[in-house]
């Protein structure tokens, strides 16, 4: 008898698609069903599903005394309910699926207007004159501003699920804050906070808000790029510039150290600031102790400067 | 220096926010694992279900499930206010889909029907507070939460078939394949699309599990019962369901 039963399944689980599924040898349907299902048809892969109302042997009339389960109504009425139900899922879901699509592509505009900015930021570090370097960028907040509106205008459709959709325009913020920020202390030596960022982007906490913590990530981002840049200014011959940007450093870690973080991302960051501004300290020691920082130094460290 | 003041001013107010933030978030991760513990038992209660202790044993399911409710239910939808009920969503979901799995379980053993989120909603509104939102149960956790339901109708149904309740056995295979099926179509669009599709694979396998043993019923018929447990090669099939 068994190997009757072998030989039937194997048959069996041949004319169903070969396609393993774990471990599970033993996947076998009445073979009589088609696919009922009236809805869209969506590409089964593995098997065709039987209809709910499909004939099984024992299941909707059964005298046994113990089928103490009351099925409300019979089979039919508790079907519909259900797939009422679900119909309602798909048709919301639907609807936060389009949203995300609309979501991403104003992101993605987000990402390239922040590109170029940064493009142009960047020739801070060959020396192009600052001023000159930020009309260029500024042209661009104008932009950005008009994504950000567009993201507001979207998530209106949605009240209150700006943090559901949140993910979705995270880091390209995160990377808007910290190109804001580096140009805002090029140009006045001060820290962007945070609602003066806000205003820049035309946003604000009531409606569409920029979150503290991507504010926060955003500084972070800003703070490793200024290694780079004194490093560059030093051999531009800029030799104020290492003295400025480490007090200016210094302060900002300060700052940062009167927040109690969690272990997360924005921990990581304000860790890396700590190596952001030994670099920097670093590149001030070495032009100080060669007396190239005009004035303020004692003769002795000039006189040790003709040596070298 | 007056930046350096400015600076700390504007830090001290961040410094609030996040540590308001955080303590909040404790908070609500606290009681999606209160609310997670009593779901559990919940489920556990409901598993002992038997052809003699029915009443009871759903009885106490249902206080239990009611428990979960006025206790920790009522502490979550205080946090959980305006944006928080999003923005907090991943220190609650789990507790939620809990909760969702043993309510789902439990009505189903009590009716045999599904438990809609309308339905689960509707018994959390008494709840609230008069000024205070009151906490609703949103599509995703409830999709989730429904996603494991199958697995413990599936322990139920192979525990059914084991005391000779075929019937409620048969009526779990198709539920579950209903649900199956529904929820096929409606995973690509969730926001949480990779977890729910690892779900929908551990989903199919306790259809599967449940498929087998019904067949397993359907060929042996009443030479079934007594070879349950049986590990000789003539109840080899129904071994084999067990297979994970």
């Amino acid at each position: 008898m068994n190997s009757a039963f072998r030989n039937v399944h194997i048959t069996a689980s041949r004319l169903i698609n070969p396609k393993p599924f774990s471990s599970s040898i033993l996947h076998f349907l009445p073979l009589c069903s088609g696919d009922a299902s009236p809805r869209r048809s969506n590409p089964l892969r593995h098997r065709n599903s039987v209809s709910p109302s499909s004939s099984f042997p024992f299941c909707s009339t059964s005298s046994f005394s113990s089928f103490y389960i009351p099925m409300a109504g019979g089979d039919g009425q508790v079907s519909h309910s259900l797939e009422k139900q679900f119909e309602s899922f798909r048709v919301q879901l639907e609807e936060s699926a389009a949203l995300r699509e609309q979501i991403r592509a104003v992101v993605m505009e987000i990402e390239s207007a922040t590109r170029l900015i940064q493009a142009n930021l960047l020739l801070v570090h060959q020396s192009r004159p600052i001023p000159e370097v930020i009309e260029k960028a500024k042209e661009k907040i104008v932009d950005l501003k008009q994504y950000y509106g567009r993201l507001a205008e979207i998530l209106e459709e949605c009240p209150g699920q700006y943090y559901r959709y949140h993910g979705d325009w995270r880091s390209e913020t995160q990377a808007v804050v910290s190109q804001l920020a580096f140009m805002h202390w090029l140009e006045t030596g001060t820290l962007l906070v945070h609602t003066e960022a806000e205003e820049k982007l035309g946003l604000n906490s009531l409606e569409f808000g920029l979150e503290t913590e991507d504010y926060l990530t955003g500084i972070c981002f800003m703070s490793n790029d200024l290694p780079r840049y004194v490093v560059n200014r030093v051999t531009a011959g800029d030799y104020d510039c290492p003295r400025k940007v480490m007090n200016f450093l210094t302060d900002l870690h300060a700052a940062f150290r009167m927040l109690n973080l969690r272990n997360d991302f924005l921990r990581k960051k304000f860790d890396s600031m700590k190596y952001d501004l030994r670099r920097v300290e670093e590149v001030y020691y070495d032009v100080k102790i060669r007396g190239l920082i005009s004035g303020g130094d004692p003769p002795g460290v000039q006189a040790v400067q003709g040596q070298s | 220096m007056s930046t350096e003041s400015s600076m700390k001013d504007a830090f001290s107010t961040y410094a609030d926010y996040l540590n308001n933030f955080n303590e909040k978030r404790e908070r609500v991760v606290k009681v999606s694992r209160d609310i997670t513990m009593n779901s559990k038992k919940v489920i556990f209660q409901v598993h002992r279900l038997s052809k003699d202790n029915k009443e009871e044993v759903l009885e106490k399911a249902g206080k239990d499930l009611e428990a979960v409710r006025d206790q920790h239910f009522a502490r979550l939808m205080k946090e959980l206010q305006g944006t928080d009920f999003w923005k907090l969503r991943r220190a609650y979901s789990p507790g939620v889909q809990e909760y969702v799995e043993a309510a789902t379980f439990y009505k189903f053993c009590l009716s045999g029907t599904l438990c809609t989120l309308d339905e689960i909603n509707t018994t959390l509104v008494p709840l609230s507070d008069p000024s205070l939102e009151p906490l609703q149960i949103n599509i995703l956790d409830y999709i989730l939460g429904l996603a494991d339901l199958t697995g413990e109708l599936m322990r139920m149904a192979i525990g059914r078939i084991s005391d000779g309740e075929i019937e409620f056995a048969q009526r779990i295979c198709q539920f579950v394949r209903q649900i199956h099926r529904e929820l096929m179509l409606v995973v690509p669009k969730m926001d949480d699309s990779y977890d729910m599709k690892s779900k929908m694979e551990v989903m199919l396998q306790s259809v599967i599990k449940i498929e087998n043993a019904c067949f397993s019923v359907h060929v042996r018929g009443l030479e079934y019962i007594p070879l349950l447990g049986d590990n000789a090669p003539t109840s080899y099939l129904l071994g084999a369901a067990d297979v994970e």
